[in-house]
């Protein structure tokens, strides 16, 4: 198959399912009495002035680079098949102990903001270590378990943000954390307009982007390049033909569950450190569960995670503007969630697809002996015979 | 086809066949599981179906259940040409499936369980008093003996068995097909089961008896059908056969292919086991007290009548499976303790019985194959990395070297034929000059050509120095290539032969335990 099929048919699957997911919306739209044209023309409409587009764009890659980070942690565990729904508490857990962690602290600007980075990776790694111990020592679960996290994840940081973190004044109506200084704070990399001679938007794009690019990348290279990720992809395969090759499938489990919490970890950080500099009450929860939609559409490719992080967050910006057009702005829900349905079904439809034609593809080449059966012995079919009839006759 | 000739004469009585089945062949992808399958079946008489695991036993019983189509061929129920397309289809048609692993509720009563999905109603509502009736009088018909108020975990294997036969009459067949039902009766209950067979068979029932004990078979069936390799080879009459026929007939004994006998066994011992034993889940150990030695350049071969612990033993040498005593020494080493990967780098080759399950990645490219179980050596990594061309040149090599018919390297396992599949396996391991290889059915479900060319391949590793275990239900296979044959039976090694001067009909006395005397092993 040459490369250009290949890209064809592993696009052909989302494809499919986001045009049937737009149709599926646009009879929702209908059936509510609106008109679905509007809704689409909202969707595309970024604004009128140069500055009001690039300021569409920075929202669009501020909620993509969550999204893409949380459909990351989802997909490094799935590939090896486990399935990780706890990123939402681990990530709530990192980011909370982040905060307070990093307001704790006086350091000089890139060691503070590097501190922060790693004590978010660690309490994610660690919350979702507690999954894998579980599963590895006692065969829980890993749906149970990390699914129970989530909830003590939730009490754990209003304990935290209400107790020994919390910064706000007494009787405030918002409580946050103590607010992390100048040097902890990710600078926004706004010059990027300036290069490519676009507006000056409003608002600021994170530079949090950057590291998620490099998240990305790392990712990419050792699930495909290197041992670690063929035990890993293997595991997720056929965890029988892996533990048969020398792979120790408990060690993997603990091994994949860290790094799939060490990413969970980041997804509050560009939030944290590029605009609230504290955790609160208004805290972005429901990123987790985004993610796992999110890994399901990107195929838990990095590249596949990428694109469908930025449909999701190109989806959410039309959340408010939608509601200006007076169509409810859960209309953006039912898109994603059309889209994941659809996506599952049409991924299941485009697998066997695949491997109907590779099947015929290489049937042509040994369809003789195929056909040849697998009767006779090492006398050859005329042996056979002889010697059968030989039996038959005596018994 | 011999079997043909053997068995066309038409019932004395004129009667149609209960069942027939003319030139059925069923493939699945890579196999074919079932091939030019003739059957016929009188009404009344309990007829056995014999064959090797594997041989080919279940496919054709669930496609005369109708749990899936055969690709040529038709079944000809009481003469008359029909489509099975579902297994309601067979149950309409009067078939009943008795399998071998109960589908019972164990929180109903046997009332329940056996009028479930076909409920007698009156009002909507289910009418015990009707269930009941029915039930009671199957069970006086055919001395099942069945209380239908009992709670089914209450109750022991044997009557479970019974209430799945109840389950099957109820549906009105007249036609049971029973897979393997004797495999977890203790010998009380097997006979118990013979009487109930002898009921049916009274009230002019059909029975179809898949079993590979042939003790148990010459018991209870009047005539017997004998598959092997997946197509029937031949009928025989429990009468007048002898139960080393029927393993002749069942495994098959055409001459071993031309073996040079010159000895390539060396002193120095690769393999050793002693006192080997492997826990099982219930009951005694599935493998006890195994001592055993594999010499460089050695072949020993492990014949038995599979499910004996060779699989088990298998496992426990890679590394797959808990000891609960004894040792393993590989190359001097003591490796007992011993990680699989570790095994596998200090040179310990695999070729899995099932190949699917632990020696390939189906979705994945033949390239990755050729890495899996050796992702710690070259050629195929580097360092920490993999090495995607040289994985792949290696790959080419081996598809060039071992004849394996595939697009490319690029192609998936899982669209490769069985043959290719395995050579794609044996490749792989040879590819790693292992010190001692482990073989476990390493010709199954492969093709003519590709058996002759893993045998000329084992040979030649012998002959290079290599130690191979060889585990196989190919009683040819073994006799064929093994030095040393030694003979497991339940768990034990009970015997050691020599190759040299052995038939496969002495092999099978010694595999079904008839040689000891102890008739009904297995």
């Amino acid at each position: 198959m040459s490369a250009l099929r290949r890209i064809g048919a592993s696009l052909f699957a989302p494809a499919l399912a986001v045009v049937v997911a737009i149709v599926l919306t646009a009879v929702v739209i209908l059936l509510i009495g609106q008109d679905p044209a509007v809704a689409l023309r909202v969707l595309f409409d970024f604004g009128d002035t140069p500055a009001q587009q690039t300021q569409s764009i920075v929202v669009i890659l501020n909620r993509a680079v969550p999204l893409f980070l949380s459909g990351l942690a989802v997909a490094v565990a799935f590939r090896m098949g486990l399935f990780n729904i706890g990123v939402e508490g681990q990530y709530r857990m990192a980011t909370v102990i982040a905060a307070g962690a990093g307001a704790a602290v006086v350091l000089p600007a890139p060691l503070h903001v590097l501190l922060i980075i790693v004590v978010a990776m660690a309490v994610g790694a660690v919350w979702a270590g507690i999954v894998a111990v579980l599963k590895v020592t006692r065969g829980v679960s890993e749906v149970i378990s990390s699914i129970m996290l989530n909830f003590i994840a939730l009490g754990t940081a209003s304990f935290l943000l209400t107790g020994p973190l919390r910064g706000s004044e007494e009787g405030a109506a918002i409580i946050t954390t103590t607010d992390i200084p100048e040097s902890g704070r990710f600078p926004a990399i706004n010059g990027v307009f300036d290069l490519l001679g676009l507006e000056q938007p409003r608002g600021q794009l994170f530079g949090f982007l950057l590291v998620a690019v490099v998240v990305g990348v790392v990712v990419s290279v050792l699930i495909k390049r290197t041992r670690f990720g063929f035990d890993l992809r293997a595991t997720g395969l056929s965890p029988s033909a892996a533990t048969a090759s020398g792979i120790d499938a408990r060690a993997m489990v603990i091994k994949t569950m860290l790094i799939s919490g060490a990413i969970a970890g980041l997804i509050g950080l560009p939030d944290l450190l590029g605009d609230t500099h504290h955790f609160g009450t208004e805290f972005t929860a429901g990123l987790g569960f985004l993610g796992i939609a999110v890994a399901l559409l990107g195929r838990n490719s990095p590249v596949g995670i990428a694109f469908a992080a930025l449909l999701f967050a190109f989806l959410d910006r039309a959340a408010v503007p939608l509601q200006f057009a007076d169509i409810p702005a859960s209309v953006v829900t039912i898109i994603q969630g059309t889209i994941v349905l659809s996506v599952v079904v049409a991924n299941e439809v485009a697998k066997q697809l695949t491997r109907r034609r590779a099947g015929r593809a290489s049937g042509q080449g040994d369809s003789g002996t195929a056909d040849g059966g697998t009767s006779a012995g090492p006398g050859g079919p005329v042996g056979t015979r002889i010697t059968d009839d030989r039996q038959e006759a005596g018994a | 086809m011999a079997a043909a000739g053997a068995t066309g004469s038409p019932p004395g009585d004129g009667a149609p066949y209960a069942v027939e089945l003319r030139g059925i062949t069923k493939r699945f992808p890579g196999v074919v599981a079932n091939r030019d399958i003739e059957l016929r079946v009188r009404r009344g008489e309990v007829h056995a179906i014999v064959g090797e695991n594997g041989a080919g036993k279940s496919t054709l019983m669930k496609t005369l259940y109708g749990m899936h189509r055969p690709d040529e061929g038709t079944i000809l129920l009481d003469g008359r040409e029909t489509q099975l397309r579902s297994p309601s289809d067979a149950i309409a048609a009067g078939i009943g499936m008795v399998h071998q692993h109960f589908m019972l509720a164990d929180n109903f009563t046997v009332l329940e369980n056996i009028v479930l999905g076909s409920e007698p109603t009156r009002g909507g509502r289910l009418d015990r008093a009707e269930a009941g009736r029915r039930i009671r009088e199957l069970s006086d018909r055919y001395a099942l003996n069945l209380e239908p108020d009992v709670l089914v975990e209450d109750l022991g294997v044997g009557d479970r068995q019974r209430v799945e036969i109840a389950k099957v009459l109820y549906r009105g067949a007249t036609t049971l097909i029973l897979d393997e039902p004797t495999a977890v009766l203790v010998p009380q209950e097997v006979d118990e089961l013979f009487g109930n067979l002898g009921e049916l068979k009274r009230e002019g029932l059909t029975v179809i008896f898949i079993s590979h004990k042939l003790d148990e078979v010459r018991k209870v069936a009047d005539s017997i059908t004998v598959i092997r390799r997946g197509t029937t080879v031949g009928t025989a009459d429990p009468r007048t056969t002898t139960a080393r026929q029927l393993a002749e007939l069942m495994v098959g004994s055409e001459l071993p292919s031309p073996e040079t006998r010159s000895s390539t066994v060396r002193e120095k011992p690769v393999l050793q086991l002693t006192g080997l034993t492997v826990p099982s889940l219930v009951g005694r150990p599935a493998v006890d007290d195994v001592a055993l030695t594999v010499r460089e350049g050695e072949v020993v071969g492990i014949a038995g009548v599979e499910g004996n612990g060779q699989a088990e033993l298998v496992e426990a040498v890679m590394g797959l499976r808990s000891l609960a005593s004894g040792t393993v020494s590989f190359a001097g080493q003591d490796i007992t303790r011993w990680s699989t990967r570790a095994r596998r780098e200090a040179g310990l080759g695999f070729i899995p019985e099932d190949r699917h399950r632990q020696g390939m990645l189906l979705d994945a490219p033949l390239w990755e194959n050729r890495i899996l179980g050796h992702q710690t050596r070259p050629p195929a990594v580097k360092g920490w990395f993999i090495d995607r061309r040289s994985a792949r040149a290696d790959t080419e090599r081996i598809m060039r070297e071992y004849d394996v018919r595939a697009p490319g390297p690029d192609t998936p396992a899982g669209a490769l034929s069985g043959g290719n599949q395995q050579k794609l396996i044996i490749g792989r391991e040879m590819s790693a000059a292992p010190k001692l290889l482990i073989a476990a059915h390493p010709t199954r479900g492969v093709d003519v050509g590709a058996q002759a060319s893993i045998w000329e391949l084992l040979k030649d590793a012998r002959a290079e120095g290599m130690g191979i275990l060889l585990i196989s239900a190919d009683l040819d296979e073994l006799i064929g290539l093994s030095d040393t044959l030694h003979v497991m039976l339940r768990g034990r090694l009970v015997a050691s032969l020599d190759p040299s001067s052995l038939t496969p009909e002495e092999l099978g006395g010694h595999m079904t335990g008839a040689h000891d005397g102890s008739v009904g092993a297995a």
